[in-house]
C-alpha cells in the first residue's frame, strides 16, 4: 500500500564555508533595520518533493537518492537534509 | 596537509629544532608545488623577462609593460584546475577573483579578463557538459559582476580531459606609471589585512592543488564573492591615489601563509603578526587554520601608522573590513603569534624558498612511432563531411560561451570577441590587443614544435588586428612532474618557448606552471596556453564589409602537416601524424608583411589558417561576413598535396587576406617585394562557399545553411544534449 509523502530538501553551503548572500542580507537589510537580536542568516535552496512510497524512511531514501545521482547539489559544497512529511 | 620526509629533515636541519604544527602548514603550504614552483623554477630562468618596454620590481604578482605617455598595462595568468574539477561554478569564477587581484597588486586598474577553457568530450561525457556549462557560467557571473570585460579566450575538448577541467584566466590592468606600487618597507611599518573574512572555506587548496585529484573528498571549495572583490578594487585603487599603500600582495594559494612569507622575503624584512587579530568568519577557528585558510578576495598591504587611519576610512566607506594583523621588522622572521603565544617563528628565506628539484626527464615511449600515419577512410562527400565539421565543438563558433560575457562594459572593446583578437582602446590613443592560445592535440605529438605552435597562433592573431607582439604570459600545464616523460615533454615546450621568444624579442612578462594535471584515467596531454599582448600605435584593423569581388589572398605554404589536426582527430578518430613545425624566418617575414599591409590600409579584414585548416578558415570569414567565395584549390601555395591535406592541414604563419580589387596591384607588388609566398586563391561572391579543384567544386555549402550549424551547434548541445 503506497501513501503519498511530501519531501523538502534544503540545500546550503557547508558549514564553515562563506555565505555571500546570507551575509548581504544579514549586514544591509536586516542590521540597517535595527534588528540586532539577529546575529546569522543562512540561505538555502529548498526542493519540495511529492512522492508515493510505501513509508518514510524509502521516500528519504528514494529522494536522496535522486538528488545524489542526478547531482542535484555538489556535495563538495553542499550540505543537503531531507525532511519527510505526510501528505494531508 | 603534509610535508615529504626529507622536507621534514631539511627543514628541521635549516631551523635547527623540530617544527611547530603551525610551523608545519605554513611550510607544507609555501613548500607545495602550487607555491613554490620546486619542479620548475631551475628551469623557468631559461626564458627571456628583459625587455625594453619591461618594467619589473621586486615582489610584483603581474608582469608590467611601459607603453609609453606615462603609461603602462599589467598582465597575468592563472589557473584553477583542481577547483574547477570539482566546483566548476566557484573554481572558475574565485580563479577570476584571484588573477584580477595580481593586476591590482601592482596598482593598476583591471580592464579586461580572459579564459581558456578545457574539457572532456562534451558530445558524449555528461560531467564534462556540466563542468563546461557551470565554469562558463561562474567566470560569466564574476566578471559580469565587476564590471570587468571577459574580451577573449578558447574553448577545447579533448578526451584527455575527462573528468577534469583546465580553466585558465588572465587578466589585463592599466594604470599610470607614476602609480604603481613601489613594494617597500620601512622600520615600524604596519601590516594590514583587507577585504574578506577568513573562514575554512580552501583550506589546504594549494597543496590539494599540488596532489593528484583522485576522489572528491577534499573541502577545499572557495565561494566567490564578487560584491566584495568590486569593493575591494574600488578602495585599493582609492588608497593608491592617496599613496597609502607601501607594499602589497593579493591572497591566493597557500593564504596568509605565501602572502606573509613571500611580502617578507622579497623586500627582504621581517614580518610579526598575531593570529588573533585578523578577522575570521567562525570564532573557533585554530591558528593552523587561519594561515592556510583560502578565503577569497583578501588583500596583504603594508602601511604605517600614520596612513593607516586614511585607510580605515577609505574601507568604512567602501564597508569592508580591514585588521592590523602585525608589524614589519628586521630580523627576516617571519613569526606568528597567538596572543602572546608563539605560533611559527621561522627565517622568512627558509619558508619562502623551498628546496628546487632537480627532476629526472625522458623522452616519452609513447612518441616514437606517434608520426606515423594509418591509412584514413576516403572521404566520398565532403560538403557533408565539412557540416558535420563546422558542428563539431572544436571547431563550432564559441558565441554560447561569450555571449554570457559582458565584453563591452568599460567601453574599450573597439574589436569584439569572435574575430582573432580582440582590441581595447586606451587612454593614450595606442590600442592594445590580446589573445590566448593553446594547442594539446599539437603538443601532445610534438611537445616542442606544439608548444611553439601556440606561440606563433597567438601572435598571428593579434597580428590579424594590426598589433605588434610586445609581450607574452605563459602557462605550462602538465601532468605530474614526478614521471621522467612528463617532465620531458615539460622541459621540451619550454624550451621551445624560449627559443621563439628569443627570436622573436618578445619577452615572457608572466607565466604561472601547473603540474600534477591528472584525470583518473591518467594524465593530461601537454597543454601549454601561450598569451600575447599587442601593440597597436595608430587604429587597429576594423573588419570592414566584404563585398562580392574582392579577392581572398593567402600568405604562407599549406604543407604536409596533419598530425593533431582536428581534421584527423574529429573526423578519422586518429591521435598521429606529422605536427606543424615552424619556420622562425617564414614565421617573422610573414608577420612583417601582414602588418605592413595592415597599416597601409589595403586589407579589409584577415584571418589567420589554425585548427581545421584553409577549409574552416574560409569558412569562418564567409560564415562571419555573411557571403560565399570560390577558391582555387591549385592555387594554394606549397607542395602538392592530396584534397584532404590541402583543405584540413595546420600549417603555421598562413594568413588569408581579403582584398578590394582596386587595392589589388599595389598589394600585390608589396607581396612581391618581401619575397613572401602567396597567391590570389579565389574571390567573395555568391551565396555558397565553394572550394574546387579543376573547377569542379570538393565543398560546396550555402553559406546561411553552414552558417546556422557552425553558430548554434555549441549551444545546441550543452542545452539540449
Amino acid at each position: 500500500m503506497l501513501a503519498v509523502f511530501n519531501v523538502h530538501v534544503t540545500i546550503e553551503n557547508k558549514p564553515g564555508i562563506s555565505d555571500p548572500e546570507g551575509e548581504t542580507i544579514l549586514n544591509d537589510l536586516v542590521l540597517k533595520g535595527g534588528d540586532s537580536s539577529i546575529s546569522k542568516i543562512k540561505t538555502a535552496k529548498m526542493l519540495k518533493f511529492t512522492i508515493k512510497e510505501k513509508d518514510k524512511k524509502s521516500a528519504q531514501a528514494k529522494v536522496q537518492k535522486i538528488c545524489d545521482e542526478l547531482r542535484i547539489y555538489n556535495p563538495m559544497v553542499s550540505k543537503v537534509t531531507i525532511d519527510v512529511f505526510d501528505a494531508s | 596537509m603534509s610535508l615529504e620526509p626529507q622536507e621534514l629533515d631539511d627543514l628541521t636541519s635549516k631551523i635547527g629544532r623540530k617544527p611547530t604544527s603551525t610551523e608545519l602548514q605554513i611550510v607544507a603550504a609555501e613548500w607545495s608545488e602550487h607555491c613554490s614552483y620546486k619542479s620548475s623554477k631551475k628551469h623557468l630562468k631559461m626564458l627571456p623577462m628583459k625587455g625594453p618596454l619591461v618594467i619589473s620590481e621586486k615582489g610584483y604578482d603581474s608582469g608590467v609593460l611601459d607603453i609609453g605617455d606615462g603609461y603602462v598595462i599589467t598582465a597575468h595568468i592563472e589557473s584553477h584546475n583542481h577547483p574547477s574539477a570539482v566546483e566548476p561554478y566557484g573554481g572558475a569564477a574565485t580563479g577570476v577573483g584571484g588573477v584580477i587581484r595580481d593586476i591590482l597588486s601592482a596598482g593598476t586598474r583591471p580592464i579586461a579578463i580572459f579564459d581558456g577553457l578545457r574539457f572532456g568530450d562534451i558530445e558524449k561525457d555528461l560531467q564534462a557538459r556540466w563542468l563546461f556549462k557551470n565554469a562558463v557560467t561562474g567566470i560569466a557571473d564574476y566578471g559580469n559582476c565587476l564590471g570587468i570585460p571577459t574580451i577573449g579566450g578558447e574553448v577545447e575538448f579533448d578526451e584527455c580531459y575527462t573528468n577534469y577541467a583546465l580553466v585558465d584566466v588572465a587578466a589585463i590592468g592599466f594604470g599610470k606609471k607614476s602609480s604603481l606600487i613601489k613594494n617597500h618597507a620601512k622600520k615600524g611599518d604596519i601590516v594590514v589585512l583587507l577585504g574578506g573574512s577568513t573562514g575554512r572555506d580552501g583550506i589546504g587548496g594549494s597543496q590539494f592543488a599540488s596532489d593528484s585529484l583522485e576522489s572528491e573528498n577534499r573541502s577545499a571549495v572557495q565561494i566567490p564573492d564578487p560584491f566584495i572583490e568590486k569593493l575591494i578594487i574600488e578602495a585599493i585603487l582609492e588608497a593608491r591615489n592617496q599613496k597609502l599603500i607601501h607594499a602589497m600582495k593579493d591572497l591566493g594559494g597557500g593564504g596568509l601563509s605565501c602572502a606573509v612569507s613571500e611580502t617578507a622575503d622579497a623586500l627582504s624584512i621581517g614580518i610579526e603578526m598575531d593570529v588573533n587579530k585578523v578577522h575570521t568568519r567562525e570564532s573557533d577557528m585554530n591558528p593552523d587554520e587561519i594561515m592556510v585558510s583560502e578565503s577569497q578576495e583578501r588583500m596583504l598591504i603594508v602601511t604605517n601608522t600614520e596612513k593607516l587611519k586614511k585607510l580605515e576610512e577609505i574601507c568604512k566607506k567602501f564597508r569592508i573590513s580591514c585588521s592590523v594583523i602585525g608589524h614589519v621588522t628586521f630580523d627576516n622572521m617571519m613569526h606568528v603569534k597567538q596572543g602572546s603565544k608563539t605560533c611559527a617563528n621561522l627565517p622568512t628565506d627558509v619558508v619562502a624558498n623551498a628546496k628546487l628539484l632537480d627532476r629526472p626527464s625522458k623522452k616519452p615511449a609513447y612518441l616514437e612511432n606517434i608520426e606515423k600515419e594509418k591509412k584514413l577512410k576516403p572521404i566520398s562527400d565532403y560538403s557533408k563531411m565539412m557540416m558535420k565539421f563546422l558542428a563539431a565543438p572544436n571547431i563550432a563558433s564559441k558565441i554560447w560561451v561569450y555571449g554570457q560575457y559582458d565584453h563591452e562594459v568599460g567601453i574599450r572593446t573597439v574589436v569584439k570577441p569572435g574575430k582573432d583578437a580582440s582590441v581595447l582602446r586606451l587612454d593614450n590613443g595606442k590600442f592594445l590587443s590580446a589573445k590566448i592560445d593553446g594547442n594539446p592535440k599539437h603538443c601532445y605529438i610534438n611537445p616542442r614544435e606544439g608548444a611553439i605552435g601556440c606561440f606563433e597562433e597567438a601572435c598571428r592573431n593579434v597580428v590579424c588586428t594590426g598589433a605588434k607582439p610586445i609581450g607574452m604570459l605563459d602557462h605550462l600545464q602538465f601532468g605530474n612532474p614526478e614521471d621522467p616523460e612528463i617532465f620531458w615533454t615539460f622541459l621540451e615546450s619550454l624550451k621551445g618557448i624560449t627559443d621563439f621568444a628569443k627570436y622573436f624579442e618578445i619577452p615572457c612578462v608572466g607565466g604561472k606552471v601547473s603540474l600534477y594535471n591528472e584525470t583518473p584515467t591518467g594524465p593530461i596531454k601537454p597543454t601549454p596556453i601561450i598569451g600575447i599582448l599587442g601593440l597597436i600605435d595608430k587604429a587597429p584593423l576594423f573588419s570592414h564589409k566584404i563585398d562580392a569581388g574582392d579577392t581572398i589572398v593567402i600568405i604562407g605554404d599549406t604543407k604536409d602537416e596533419m598530425g593533431g589536426s582536428e581534421y584527423f582527430e574529429y573526423i578519422h578518430k586518429f591521435v598521429g601524424g606529422k605536427c606543424p613545425v615552424v619556420n622562425f624566418a617564414e614565421s617573422k617575414s610573414h608577420m612583417n608583411t601582414v602588418l605592413d599591409v595592415i597599416g597601409k590600409g589595403l586589407v579589409k579584414a584577415a584571418h589567420d589558417c589554425s585548427k581545421g585548416g584553409l577549409a574552416v578558415a574560409v569558412s569562418e570569414l564567409c560564415m562571419t561576413y555573411q557571403i560565399g567565395c570560390n577558391v582555387s584549390l591549385e592555387k594554394i601555395p606549397g607542395p602538392k598535396l592530396d584534397v584532404d591535406r590541402t583543405l584540413f592541414s595546420e600549417t603555421h604563419s598562413r594568413y588569408l587576406l581579403v582584398v578590394d580589387k582596386k587595392n589589388l596591384q599595389k598589394l600585390d607588388g608589396l607581396l612581391k617585394k618581401s619575397k613572401v609566398s602567396y597567391k590570389m586563391i579565389g574571390t567573395f561572391g555568391g551565396e555558397n562557399i565553394r572550394l574546387n579543384k579543376e573547377n569542379k567544386p570538393i565543398i560546396d555549402l550555402r553559406v546561411d545553411k553552414a552558417q546556422k550549424t557552425w553558430f548554434n551547434s555549441l549551444r545546441e548541445l550543452v542545452v539540449h544534449g
